[in-house]
């Protein structure tokens, strides 16, 4: 097997994935916050100590998600696309490695939701009749050179289902 | 079949009988809401739903219509919303001609119509006369001639038709060593959990006592699972009678005609240049009998059993490689010899799964059941079902074709060919990063989903080497002319 894929995500996405994480997280603390709050008014269905162990360790996980996966997650995450087939890698405790024939891709699609456009990035999406597959966070000119590319030797190695 | 047709009008009874199947539940409820306690106006209620359900149905039957225009199959259809579906012939994957209870009644068929990635029911024409569906199919398969013909090189020694059935005795052996006993089981189970809400617990110790006295509690409680195996054991035979009654195969120039079922006939074409990959399933209780079965994955058509076909249910391990030669000779490979085997030092991980598997069950049973105890001996068989996993678990590759081994309980073989897998995946924990082993997986094309084969706790070397051989393959292709296209292309950066 030949070395890790050369191509990298874009540096900022460790940012994006940081704010997007963040987000995630303060609504998972808002949750005992507001039992906390509802059993502070009259409710008294919770023991404060449990609400109080729960909280914290939320803001551990949450630390180490902040500040460590999207950091790792990035060293992992590389890819190679050439004209036979497309290679990715990624995981974060588990490096899973994948290969796609690339006259199996049906149709690959760029995707950008408002954290991501904000950083300028943007997901590429690549489906075959079985599986779909994610490189995550590139610039967007990136991504769109990818797509353009993926679907252009698709075409050229097209073959039915 | 130029001009637009409409169905048999049967449709509209096969309609409405569609919906109350489809809405089971919520017509209960609505029955219940709307009869209370008086027995009459439930009657009325149930009458009324009926009636306004083949009115339906029969506007229904007035709004669709189809037919075959310039190799295309286009359905107009819809009651409020219209719906055109037009599916051009050489997109179209499986034909589906099956009769269920209705249609049999008047003597028809259902025609069904899939294509790569469409799961809907749209595409299905739910009564027509027997020669009209014949001659429908021929009009749409009449459209793929080219195609057809291009298969055909690939197939020259499917010229004369052959035909394969499942005898009494097989079928009879299927259905006592059916793997469907699972499933089985979990229904049976679920029902006996609900038991005790209908008798309460008086009523069933004055049953016991008066039918079986002298009984302990430990003899309850081994009886009651001895009568919920049986249980969950006959309705998998039943229900694999009814599968598989009268199974027959037909082998026929570009594609496989499979007939089975006994009250619902279901009748399936596959065609051989829409097979994904090929698996032998050795079940748990037919392995040491010498059975197997075979199931094959293709593109576009989704059964209600995870968009596989079985190929055939019952056959000698044996007379299994002729078959496989006789039907689909590419796919025809020794299941047993020649694989690359899981390294030694990946045994115990094989055991830990088993015992995470099986300790909370173990742990369940402990603390809720009398005699729960007991439960521990389960360790036994599912540290023997780990150490087989391990000796099951193999890769192999041979020509242009992957063969994948492993068994969770039943061991299960694929076949798959090089070029039509999709996608291949590798992973290791970090673990197995320790042991230096990997999880192979491949994905091939199968209903819309796809389906995946995996080894697990394959040794680096191992993978790595299949790996390469999965890329290389791309680039000594099977077919010269794609290589020739490729050839053309610049080189690029990623």
């Amino acid at each position: 097997m030949r070395s890790s894929p050369k191509s990298k995500l874009s540096k900022s996405a460790i940012k994006a994935w940081r704010v997007s994480t963040t987000l995630f997280m303060v609504v998972l603390i808002l949750v005992p916050l507001l039992i906390w709050l509802f059993s502070f008014f009259g409710g008294d269905a919770f023991s404060p100590w449990l609400l109080l162990s729960i909280t914290i360790i939320l803001i551990i996980m949450a630390a180490l998600c902040i500040f460590f996966i999207p950091e790792i997650r990035w060293r992992r995450w590389s890819y190679d696309i050439d004209q036979h087939e497309i290679d990715l890698q990624s995981g974060i405790f588990i490096i899973t490695r994948t290969l796609v024939p690339i006259k199996r891709v049906q149709h690959v699609d760029t995707r950008q939701g408002p954290i991501l456009r904000s950083y300028e990035l943007a997901d590429v999406t690549i489906s075959t009749a079985a599986t779909t597959h994610r490189i995550p966070a590139l610039n967007e000119k990136t991504a769109d050179e990818v797509r353009d590319q993926i679907s252009k030797f698709a075409r050229l190695a097209k073959e039915d289902v | 079949m130029s001009e637009p047709q409409r169905q048999h009008p049967v449709a509209a009874i096969t309609k409405a009988l569609d919906i109350i199947r489809g809405n089971f539940i919520t017509i209960l409820i609505l029955i219940f809401i709307g009869g209370g306690d008086q027995a009459v106006f439930t009657l009325y209620w149930i009458l009324g739903t009926i009636v306004a359900l083949l009115v339906w149905g029969v506007i229904s039957w007035l709004r669709f219509s189809f037919q075959v225009e310039e190799g295309e199959l286009r359905i107009e259809q819809g009651v409020l919303i219209r719906k055109k579906l037009y599916l051009t012939s050489d997109r179209i994957q499986v034909i589906d001609i099956s009769a269920g209870i209705v249609q049999r009644l008047f003597g028809l068929v259902a025609v069904e119509v899939k294509t790569a990635g469409s799961s809907s029911k749209e595409a299905k024409i739910s009564a027509l006369t027997q020669s009209k569906a014949e001659e429908l199919k021929e009009k749409l398969r009449h459209g793929q001639a080219p195609q057809a013909v291009q298969e055909a090189e690939d197939e020259e020694e499917k010229k004369f038709v052959k035909k394969y059935t499942l005898d009494t005795k097989d079928l009879l052996i299927a259905a006592t060593t059916s793997g469907r006993m699972g499933v089985a089981l979990s229904v049976v189970g679920a029902i006996f959990s609900q038991i005790d809400q209908l008798i309460s617990e008086e009523q069933m110790y004055q049953l016991i006592e008066t039918h079986i006295p002298r009984s302990t509690s430990l003899s309850l409680v081994i009886m009651s699972a001895i009568a919920i195996l049986v249980v969950a054991w006959m309705l998998s035979f039943v229900s694999t009678i009814i599968a598989y009654y009268d199974f027959e195969v037909e082998v026929r120039d570009n594609e496989l005609l499979i007939g089975r079922g006994l009250f619902e006939r279901t009748q399936l074409t596959i065609p051989f240049n829409r097979i994904q990959a090929v698996q032998v399933k050795e079940e748990l209780m037919r392995q040491p009998l010498g059975y197997v079965s075979l199931v094959i994955e293709s593109a576009g058509y989704g059964d209600s059993q995870g968009n596989s076909a079985t190929l055939f249910p019952l056959i000698k391990k044996g007379d299994m490689y002729t078959f496989l030669e006789e039907v689909i000779p590419e796919y025809n490979y020794t299941i047993n010899d020649g694989y690359q085997r899981v390294p030694r030092r990946a045994l115990r991980r094989y055991l830990l799964r088993m015992l995470w598997w099986t300790l909370p069950v173990i742990l369940l049973a402990w603390g809720t059941v009398p005699y729960g105890y007991y439960a521990w001996l389960l360790l036994v068989p599912a540290m023997l079902l780990g150490y087989q996993q391990y000796r099951d678990a193999g890769i192999r590759n041979e020509d242009g074709t992957l063969v994948l081994s492993s068994r969770l309980l039943s061991k299960k073989t694929a076949i798959v060919k090089k070029y039509r897998t999709q996608a291949t995946i590798i992973k290791q924990n970090p673990f197995q990063r320790r042991l230096n082993l990997h999880d192979f997986t491949v994905h091939v094309a199968s209903g819309n989903q796809g389906r995946s084969f995996g080894v697990r706790d394959l040794a680096d070397d191992t993978v790595y080497e299949f790996w390469q051989w999965m890329e290389v393959s791309e680039k000594v292709s099977t077919d010269p002319q794609k290589n020739n296209e490729n050839g053309y292309m610049p080189p690029i950066e990623g």
